[in-house]
């Protein structure tokens, strides 16, 4: 890993920040059994819907619940068979897919002349990406309802992933600014001395450099666009429905439409659980480096 | 780096935020005066809709509902995120597995984590939590058709999807702290109590008050888990403001556009007041820079 990640102080790793410290083991088991129990709780809305949705629909949600029980995946096949995840799941993907690059192409360049280029206009463009970043949803995107049908794109990933490009910018920008800022401007000043233009410097010497925060804003806005349910649920209907439009639309539902509801909910969070461990050393570093948190 | 240069490299991202968060937000603040209707040219009534939202129990109830919200899910994240904080600090080679975990609740959509809760806690649907709490007390608790018990499901929903956040932050914190300001107050003598209340909170109270506040702004604009989890969230009065926005200006057709961009208005007010403190920090470094 490089610099920039290694400078954030949680991805430390055991041995390099603090000196080991021995300890009393009494309380060290102590820790442990309450660290244990912690993350049983986070962890259990998780299980036991993993649970409701293995189990045979007959005794899914039967109450008392039922503990034992010979696992099946048909909640799973009905889903595929039954509904059009397939087409949420692409849907989803396409709009987290397209809002991401969108993101990062326009909010690198900004980012970085934001970074090297102090002053009142500077900190202007800041504080009105700090504002955006905090604004209540509603007040962007009732106005895209409407403009989207004006426009005629209305229930199309195009729109919902140009909003979520909108919405997301401010915190990229704020999330990136701060990586380049940690890059010293001596290394832009040696790279043009050298005869690169300020875009060459970019693309050829800082982003490079700075790969680690460019994988990190990218996985933030990723994320961000994948668990979006507001804006997807308003500039939506039936064709561009994504994932999470669709399983709180099955909520009202009865008993096997919520089973392939729960069944949906799992396909989508396996995924994004095995991220939080392949990618936690960026997630940790985007929470503590994005100083306005999304 | 040069104006030319500077503005080059903004324009992409400026024009796109202009014209996708600027101009809906003049459209929300211009309906905000008008009674209308979407893809209809406004009547203007000027501030009709900001008195009625004012004078509407609905909303008042909403207000309230979400201020309490955001009392208590804020204090325990304060609390909760530095116990939880102190202890993870504490670990050793098991650190990246705990903080894996811990991060699950974060990445979860919040529609669908607020959905994973409520099954928990339903007993149409065999909820387990609500069976061991029913079978302890002897009564069952209508999670979902009474009030309080509803806001305590809400509130722990919150909470358990914000903590990492809180958590992750504080300990960055945390690990801040010099070594040896620690080792000279235990040379001293210092039980761990007060260390942790006369030294170690003292020195990490900008962190815990940059949690607090983003905390803040984050459940002053709760929404997308009550559908989830409060489908009777209008009458049971746990309706967020967030929620009333969406209820008035959406659900049925959106009769009353003018009404929600009006309370829109108002939460943006609120929430621009609640970022002075970041926003005379940024000008500031912008001056001495």
């Amino acid at each position: 890993m490089s610099a920039t990640l290694e400078r954030t102080p949680v991805v430390t790793t055991p041995g390099t920040g603090r000196p080991p410290r021995r300890r009393w083991t009494a309380r060290r088991y102590f820790v442990g059994g309450i660290l244990v129990l912690v993350c049983w709780a986070m962890l259990s809305p998780i299980i036991w819907t993993a649970m409701s949705v293995t189990k045979p629909t007959d005794v899914a949600f039967l109450n008392p619940p039922v503990f034992f029980y010979e696992p099946s995946l048909q909640a799973f096949v009905d889903l595929w068979e039954t509904t059009q995840f397939y087409q949420y799941l692409i849907n989803t993907l396409v709009v987290a897919v397209i809002s991401t690059v969108v993101a990062l192409v326009i909010g690198l360049p900004a980012a970085y002349a934001l970074a090297r280029m102090p002053g009142w206009i500077s900190a202007v463009l800041l504080i009105a990406a700090l504002v955006f970043r905090a604004l209540p949803r509603f007040a962007v995107v009732l106005p895209m309802y409407d403009l989207s049908r004006a426009l005629g794109v209305y229930d199309t990933t195009f729109a919902v992933a140009a909003a979520l490009v909108a919405i997301n910018q401010p915190f990229s920008i704020w999330l990136l600014r701060n990586f380049f800022a940690e890059i010293p401007k001596e290394i832009d000043e040696a790279a043009m001395v050298d005869g690169c233009s300020r875009w060459q410097t970019l693309v050829r010497v800082i982003i490079p450099l700075m790969g680690p925060g460019v994988l990190t804003a990218g996985i933030f806005m990723f994320l961000f666009a994948f668990q979006e349910y507001l804006t997807a649920n308003i500039l939506t209907d039936i064709s561009a429905r994504t994932v999470p439009v669709f399983i709180a639309t099955q909520l009202g539902q009865t008993l096997p439409m919520l089973q392939q509801a729960g069944a949906a909910a799992m396909l989508l969070t396996l995924p994004v659980v095995a991220f939080a461990f392949v990618a936690q050393r960026y997630l940790v570093a985007g929470l503590n480096a994005g100083s306005v948190k999304g | 780096m040069r104006r030319r240069e500077f503005l080059g490299f903004v324009t992409p991202s400026v024009l796109v935020m202009a014209g996708l968060l600027v101009l809906p937000l003049y459209q929300t603040i211009v309906w905000s005066l008008q009674r209308v209707n979407y893809g209809e040219a406004g009547e203007y009534v000027g501030f009709a809709n900001y008195a009625t939202a004012l004078a509407d129990p609905r909303f008042g109830q909403a207000v309230l509902f979400t201020v309490q919200l955001t009392v208590v899910v804020v204090i325990a994240l304060i609390i909760f995120g530095y116990l939880l904080a102190v202890l993870v600090n504490s670990l050793g080679r098991s650190k990246p597995f705990v903080l894996g975990v811990l991060l699950v609740s974060y990445v979860v959509p919040h529609v669908v984590g607020g959905a994973m809760f409520s099954w928990l806690f339903n007993s149409n649907f065999g909820g387990v939590l609500n069976y061991a709490i029913s079978s302890v007390l002897g009564t069952d608790i209508l999670w979902f058709a009474d009030a309080w018990p509803n806001r305590v499901m809400v509130a722990l929903n919150t909470l358990w999807f914000m903590i990492p956040f809180a958590m992750l932050v504080i300990l960055a914190g945390l690990q801040s702290v010099p070594e040896e300001i620690l080792e000279a107050a235990r040379i001293d003598g210092a039980p761990t109590w007060r260390v942790h209340w006369h030294v170690i909170i003292p020195s990490v109270r900008g962190v815990l008050g940059f949690v607090a506040i983003i905390s803040i702004m984050d459940v002053l604009r709760t929404f997308d888990q009550l559908v989830a989890l409060s489908p009777q969230a209008v009458q049971l009065g746990n309706e967020s403001v967030m929620l009333y926005v969406f209820n008035v200006a959406f659900q049925d057709g959106g009769q009353q556009l003018g009404l929600g961009s009006a309370v829109n208005v108002l939460l943006i007010a609120i929430i621009a007041v609640m970022l002075y403190p970041f926003i005379r920090g940024i000008a500031r470094e912008a001056r001495h820079a």
